[in-house]
């Protein structure tokens, strides 16, 4: 039999609110430290307790990071789906079972590894066997593929902090698993681990606490937010690193309210934007849906302030613990009437670090709402992250005229005058005493004052969008990767960046070509967006949702000559985005237009 | 030759003219009960001596949201969305807390579309004054019932209104508001001192004011009209503010028995008892009066509830002294090393 080396897939089958969680962390972490390519996903239901969780582990010296296409290796502990996760499995996969479970393995065809979970968990601590149990899979998994013991126990000490007692306890639940599977298991299956040589300095972290840095960093004076689910810990984050990193002469440098619904959230930080402070948001679709009038106040009076949308399954409240890329067109046209925000979209950790402090720059800059779009899977999974860089430039904090002698030197000042010729007129703040106006949504001239004539109306809305649409090549660029073809390619944003390469490395494999890729990092369009669509003969827009709304709007606002050549690729299933399954609905594209 | 008169320009504490705090000309209708309630607001302001800058005034959508520009033209603005201008100054206030936050609201604001906000500004007790300039009908849509119309009250076109109202001065003081107080548009001496108390007042600072709406809701049938109102006032004690620049031993002291609060700046708040002293720090008192007068199809007028010594919200955030607003990037942006340390953390 073939040693199958750093290149499997393990699913763990449990139940929320069990502990299961901290020992897949455990088993994530000690493959991280290994130097092992891995990443991990957590399928959670919106429950506190009780219900099925699923954990997929994948292995790939490739760096994959998507989701495999199937399981190597299936831990079966949660008796509800125990017979819909047997089903599934290929013939030959390996399945390690809790045979104090009461449940039958009905499978011939399979490498079957019961385990006594519960009991050996019992036999260590009776009143804590059913977390410790998790914790002796991760021993039988250890033994199973090779995993060293120290490393192992390395990161049960990082998982519990310094609990002398909790290290202890688990770490011994390992060994018990460990020679348990070496004693009483008869080993048939070709997966193997080899240790790899670990990327100096890296780390693992979750793009919401990544996105809670970058704010920090960014300069948050108001944090306003309502909890919901994906989006709490990038708030949560936020609060944690505040008095660690904020505080001057011992207080605060910063206030954090949880708002009473999201409506006031977004209230809360455009008064915070109204009086010159940076004020964020941070929340989900169902949230943004709520926000919509305030979005539309924010954009028509010109208050700068962040809303960071971790993106989940809508519509509605949809499959809050999924994920998907539903939200970009509400983010871009947010509010009644005629509007368009500037969204800055992260792909990696590093960027949800880096656009968290620049997206209150672009706020401050262009004086209007700006949005973050995350999503589930890169805001709540664990990513390897290379490091974060600090910002390379000073907070721009906008046209604020501080001073008489400022207020002095502008011709003609008017709140909402265009003096400068790019759209972005100057402002006063409250209690500066320089120039002072009643700021309304209602149409308003130059000078702020309530107007309906038709002229004023019109041009103020040519303004705005002249405004916006000068933002496009200021923020950040696409990401681009030219193959001398330039034959296909592939436009798409977001987490999705975890799974192109092995988009791209199959469609390589059936196509026989290279596929060029633009990573799209923030709306409005970068003019380069364009250039790449120009230069390709076929592209894709792949994207995690139904109605291809990054298409929609590339359709929009390209012109004529390029709507033929491109193609959209838009599936949406809750799941992180497998590969295969990508990489099979644009051959289907590309087979109908002649590949 | 005769000499041109001299005109006397009075000026205030601070030596501005009354000029310096008033504002456009109002569009409402003439006679609108909100237009007593910005002439008082501007007096209000002027007396106190508040720097006209230092005031920012807040509003929501309606008919008394409009007013802000009406007076304090020296002053920044917000006339923010239908009932969401409590959230709003909160974000504000906190960023920015050594302003002076006036906002002004009307029932439909307050009482419907808005009293989540409301009842979370309380809650948190924001500092600032909220003015609900209540008529118990929606003007710009044209005279429909808000949810504070009394029962048995008929306005100028519909039928007589049968939905329990929603009282927010009782509302304000179940949620323990530290200052409830309730005036009448007519009755500028009694509103001028509440408004100028509230001022002083640090915390939330809740007055109802009952500001007729001419309209469509000034008839005889209507428990809102100018002359019910006028003729059917439940009044607790008689209001008198003492300003913390003019000390208190110049003051006359009255013939009869009265009570001094002290308010946060220094000033007081001088309550002269009428018949039977209204104890202003019982909760159970001010609904007891609410619900008196109530049965008797009164309004009660006068400062219904105080607390002095509960925390606003800016004192509840350990906020550094200089307003957040003020911070620059040394404050606001954590060094390098300081990166570095939260790398060193996640590193493990």
């Amino acid at each position: 039999m073939d040693r199958v080396v750093n290149d499997f897939t393990i699913n763990i089958a449990t139940a929320n609110g069990t502990g299961s969680q901290s020992a897949n962390l455990i088993l994530l972490q000690t493959l991280y430290d290994m130097g092992i390519p891995v990443s991990g996903k957590n399928l959670f239901p919106s429950n506190i307790s009780g219900l099925p969780t699923w954990y997929i582990v994948r292995v790939s010296d490739r760096g994959y990071q998507a989701p495999g296409d199937k399981t190597h290796i299936q831990v079966l502990v949660n008796p509800a789906t125990w017979d819909e996760d047997l089903a599934v499995l290929e013939p030959g996969s390996v399945v390690i079972w809790n045979t104090d479970s009461k449940m039958e393995m009905n499978r011939t065809d399979v490498v079957s590894y019961p385990v006594p979970m519960t009991k050996i968990a019992r036999g260590l601590n009776p009143k804590l066997a059913r977390m410790i149990a998790n914790v002796v899979y991760v021993g039988v998994i250890a033994e199973l593929i090779g995993i060293d013991q120290n490393v192992l126990e390395g990161s049960i000490a990082k998982q519990f902090g310094g609990k002398a007692k909790a290290i202890e306890l688990n770490s011994e639940a390992a060994r018990l698993g460990r020679s348990y599977c070496a004693e009483e298991l008869t080993i048939s299956d070709p997966y193997t681990l080899e240790a790899r040589e670990k990327k100096e300095g890296g780390f693992f972290v979750e793009g919401n606490d990544a996105v809670a840095l970058g704010s920090v960093f960014g300069g948050v004076q108001l944090l306003s937010w309502y909890p919901i689910t994906p989006s709490s810990s990038l708030a949560e984050g936020v609060i944690e690193w505040l008095p660690r990193l904020r505080t001057h002469e011992g207080k605060a440098t910063y206030a954090v309210i949880q708002a009473e619904d999201e409506l006031a959230a977004a209230g809360m930080i455009i008064g915070a934007g109204w009086a010159g402070a940076r004020g964020m948001t941070a929340t989900s679709g169902p949230g943004i849906s709520l926000m919509q009038e305030f979005i539309g106040l924010a954009y028509f009076a010109e208050i700068p302030c962040v809303f960071w949308d971790v993106n989940r399954v809508g519509p509605s409240t949809g499959l809050p613990t999924r994920t998907q890329q539903g939200d970009l067109t509400m983010l871009y046209e947010g509010s009644h009437g005629d509007t368009q925000h500037i969204v800055f979209i992260p792909g990696t950790v590093e960027e949800c670090f880096e656009f968290g402090w620049r997206i209150f720059d672009a706020s401050e800059r262009y004086q209007t709402p700006v949005f973050g779009l995350s999503d589930l899977d890169l805001g709540m999974n664990r990513w390897s992250c290379h490091g974060f860089k600090y910002p390379d430039q000073p907070m721009d904090r906008g046209k604020v005229l501080l001073t008489k002698e400022q207020m002095d030197s502008i011709e003609n000042y008017g709140r909402y005058r265009d003096v400068d010729g790019d759209g972005i007129p100057y402002r006063t703040l409250p209690g500066s005493g320089l120039d002072p106006i009643l700021y309304r949504g209602t149409g308003h001239d130059e000078d702020g004052t309530y107007s309906e004539k038709p002229d004023v109306y019109y041009k103020l809305m040519q303004r705005l969008k002249r405004k916006i649409e000068n933002a496009r090549d200021d923020l950040p660029a696409p990401i681009m990767r030219d193959e001398v073809e330039e034959d296909i390619g592939i436009v798409f944003y977001g987490s999705l960046e975890n799974s192109i390469v092995e988009i791209d490395d199959i469609l390589e494999e059936i196509t026989g070509k290279k596929v060029s890729t633009c990573r799209v990092r923030a709306l409005p369009l970068h003019s380069e967006v364009q250039g790449f669509v120009e230069r390709h003969n076929t592209v894709i827009i792949l994207e995690i949702n139904r109605d291809a709304q990054l298409y929609g709007i590339m359709r929009k606002e390209f012109p004529n000559h390029l709507l033929n050549k491109m193609h959209s690729v838009a599936y949406s299933d809750g799941m992180p985005p497998r590969a295969s399954l990508y990489a099979e609905r644009i051959m289907d594209v590309l087979k109908e237009v002649g590949f | 030759m005769s000499e041109k008169p001299v005109k006397v320009i009075k000026l205030n504490v601070i030596n501005e003219p009354k000029d310096s705090y008033t504002g456009g000309k109002s569009s409402l209708c003439p006679g609108c009960g909100h237009d007593q309630v910005s002439s008082v607001i501007v007096n209000a302001a002027w007396e106190n001596g508040v720097e006209p800058h230092r005031i920012a005034k807040m509003s929501g959508i309606g008919c008394s949201s409009k007013t802000p520009a009406y007076y304090l033209g020296q002053s920044h603005g917000f006339n923010t969305v239908h009932g969401r201008m409590p959230s709003v100054t909160t974000g504000a206030n906190v960023v920015n807390k050594d302003l002076t936050y006036l906002g002004v609201s009307g029932d439909g604001d307050s009482a419907s579309i808005g009293i989540g906000q409301l009842i979370h500004a309380i809650r948190r007790n924001v500092n600032m004054v909220y003015i609900i300039e209540n008529n118990g009908v929606y003007g710009l849509t044209k005279g429909q019932y808000s949810a504070t119309a009394d029962i048995g009250s008929k306005k100028k076109k519909g039928t007589t209104n049968e939905t329990q109202p929603i009282d927010l001065c009782a509302l304000a003081v179940n949620l323990g508001c530290s200052f409830v107080a309730r005036s009448f548009s007519g009755s500028k001496k009694q509103l001028t001192a509440i408004i100028r108390a509230a001022i002083s007042h640090k915390g939330f600072a809740l007055i109802d004011v009952i500001s007729p709406c001419v309209t469509f809701n000034n008839n005889d049938e209507s428990l809102r009209s100018y002359g019910y109102v006028k003729d059917n006032q439940a009044e607790l004690h008689s209001v008198g503010y003492i300003p913390h620049f003019s000390p208190l031993e110049q003051v006359e002291v009255p013939a009869g028995s009265y009570r001094d609060i002290t308010l946060h700046d220094g000033s007081t708040m001088r309550l002269e008892t009428i018949s039977a002293e209204h104890d202003i720090s019982d909760p159970v008192a001010a609904l007891a009066a609410l619900h008196k007068a109530d049965t008797e199809k009164k309004h009660v007028m006068g400062l219904l509830y105080f607390d002095g010594d509960k925390p606003a919200l800016d004192d509840d955030l350990d906020l550094h002294d200089t307003p957040i607003v003020e911070m620059g990037e040394d404050l606001l942006r954590p060094s390098v090393a300081q990166l570095d340390d939260v790398i060193a953390v996640l590193r493990g």
